[in-house]
């Protein structure tokens, strides 16, 4: 990336935390906010399940293992050492990230409905270990995390108030975004583009195609770790159910509804997910099903989803991805 | 000492021998063509030679080490390229991008600035390989192999589908290019016409065994050639 591209990336991502930090201090409604930073964490979730599928073309099914791994060892790990917390945060991060990385090196061997059956197992298993390992995860009643009072020089209520922990997520959220946009464009994301287009000629170019797959899967995973770390900072609780299939399924229709031709898409999907459901959260009960319903409609309308909508309303003439002719 | 070298190589697909005992010596800085009639091995010896066909009887020597249990990879970094029959691309990446990709440097221009332009990329050098012409992709599948300066060029058929005009275009391009960068090429061609203007040396395939070889005069003049291959065209 040159030089000019650098300045503009870092300028724009600054330009959006202030414009968080306005809406922070704009934006009274504690329920609004809330929504917010919960859009936050399941967009950097969406984000995770969305980057596997724009780089390696694999369709993950079982990434809430991911989102929830974070909180339970950091849980269990503020419970049985004393290891403190602004260095067991980052260490959870890379323990999901390297847990990620050897499970993808075996893993990215295969695609299609085998990759998302082994995804999927993956994830049941977490979800099998929280509900079995009671004594360590609370079982199905979950698991109770005792943060300390103060946490990086902050007072723990910030994280746990909707403007604070909004803030922090958008700011969180936004330096992840840049730098997945930076990875789309760095050699490996250009690399592991060309080999999902066409593994064996990546190879005849002198290539491995395995590692740099099983990276994007761990790049990936701590992605959404990142989100997984701010749900678990927010409600200071984790429950089996965040770990379920059903929760890898939501993150996996924010993606696809915001679709993975922009690297920001699924967080476009996010933002309107969550939004649509509280709104017709109060309106209906089925709000799922609409949830459903309007999914059919992107993908059959615009296969590129909101976000490449959104880019072709703009003129930014979002690239075509396939042969004309 | 040959660059190219196999030794006693067979293929079997299922009970078909597809290759039978086929020994290859090609010199550095030569053009080889490698003819035969449909399913006489060529593209199959292409394979053995390039890594992609596994399981296979015999030897490969190329700049004198061995090399028959690496991965196309592996070979393609000590310099063994080769292009395909069936076009093979990246639809998705512009021809510049996949380009830059095949030179494995970063630097903009360079080698790959000198290709684009070599093979008249150019023009579409910004756009999705998937939505340029079927001319300019058979040029781009030919140019993903010679970027990043590789010493022998496979290439299998690398005018399939061109007319007998563009595929003479072609091959003598391909003759300066190879002369220009001093790489060695190994060429499959199905043309008598367009081999017999740039070939050194020709190496016959029937059935999966060498049937002749030798300067281009020679193998034409040679009867059991002129039986096999050349008798159903004369
Ligand atoms: N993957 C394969 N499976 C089974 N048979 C094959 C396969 N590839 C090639 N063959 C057979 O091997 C023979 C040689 O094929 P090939 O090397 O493609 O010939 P050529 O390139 O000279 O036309 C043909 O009879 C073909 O049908
Ligand atoms: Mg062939």
């Amino acid at each position: 990336m040159n030089r000019g591209a650098f300045v503009k990336g870092v300028l724009m991502a600054l330009a959006a935390m202030a414009l968080g930090w306005v809406a922070s201090k704009t934006v009274a409604s504690a329920l609004v906010m809330t929504l917010l930073a919960q859009s936050c964490f399941y967009a950097l979730f969406a984000l995770g399940v969305g980057l596997l599928i724009r780089q390696n073309g694999m369709v993950s099914f079982g990434h809430a293992a991911f989102f929830g791994l974070p909180g339970y060892l950091i849980g269990i790990g503020l419970k049985q050492t004393d290891i403190p917390i602004e260095l067991l945060i980052p260490l959870v991060v890379l323990a999901v990230t390297t847990f990620a990385f050897l499970v993808g090196l075996v893993f990215v061997r295969v695609h299609g409905i085998a990759f998302g059956m082994l995804t999927l197992a993956i994830g049941q298993a977490v979800y099998e270990a929280s509900t079995r390992l009671r004594g360590l995860t609370g079982g199905h009643d979950g698991l109770t995390i005792k943060f300390p009072r103060e946490l990086f020089g902050l007072p723990l209520k910030t994280f746990q108030q909707p403007h604070g922990m909004f803030l922090i997520a958008w700011c969180v959220l936004v330096i992840v975004v840049t730098l997945v946009i930076w990875l789309a464009h760095s050699r490996l994301g250009r690399l592991t583009e060309a080999i999902r287009e066409n593994e064996e000629r990546a190879g005849f170019l002198g290539y491995r195609t395995l590692w740099p797959r099983a990276v994007i899967f761990a790049i990936s995973a701590a992605t959404t770790a990142a989100g997984g770390v701010l749900f678990a900072l927010y409600n200071a609780y984790i429950s089996p159910e965040t770990v379920y299939w059903t929760s890898s399924g939501s993150a996996l229709i924010m993606a696809v509804l915001g679709g993975s031709v922009a690297p920001w898409g699924p967080v476009l999907g996010s933002m309107v997910y969550f939004f649509l459901k509280e709104a017709l959260g109060d309106v209906t009960t089925h709000w799922l099903g609409i949830i459903g319903i309007s999914l059919i409609v992107v993908t059959v309308s615009f296969p590129q989803g909101l976000s490449g909508l959104a880019m072709r309303l703009l003129g930014l003439g979002a690239r075509r991805r396939h042969a004309d002719s | 000492m040959p660059i190219l070298e196999a030794r006693a190589v067979s293929k079997a697909y299922g009970g078909f021998l597809a290759l039978d005992n086929v020994n290859l010596t090609v010199e550095p800085g030569e053009i080889r063509a490698l003819i035969g009639p449909n399913g006489a091995g060529k593209s199959t010896l292409i394979d053995v030679l390039s890594g992609r066909a596994r399981g296979h009887a015999g030897q490969v020597f190329f700049q004198d080490a061995e090399i028959t249990p690496l991965a196309p990879w592996a070979r393609r970094l000590k310099g063994l390229a080769r292009s395909f029959q069936k076009t093979s691309i990246f639809p998705a990446l512009s021809v510049r991008a996949q380009l830059e990709l095949a030179a494995r440097k970063a630097e903009a221009g360079g080698d790959v600035g000198e290709t684009l332009a070599e093979f008249g990329l150019e023009g579409v050098a910004e756009r999705p390989a998937g939505a340029i012409g079927y001319g300019d992709q058979r040029r781009l599948d030919l140019a993903l192999a010679l970027t990043g300066r590789p010493s022998l060029l496979l290439l299998d058929e690398p005018a399939a589908g061109l007319s007998f005009e563009e595929s003479m275009k072609l091959a003598k391009a391909l003759r300066e290019m190879a002369n220009r960068r001093g790489v060695t090429v190994l060429l499959v061609e199905h043309d008598m016409e367009v081999v017999f203007a740039i070939a050194d040396t020709i190496t016959v395939l029937q059935l999966g065994k060498v049937l002749a070889e030798g300067p281009p005069a020679q193998v034409r003049a040679d009867p059991r050639v002129v039986q096999a291959y050349l008798g159903s065209a004369a």
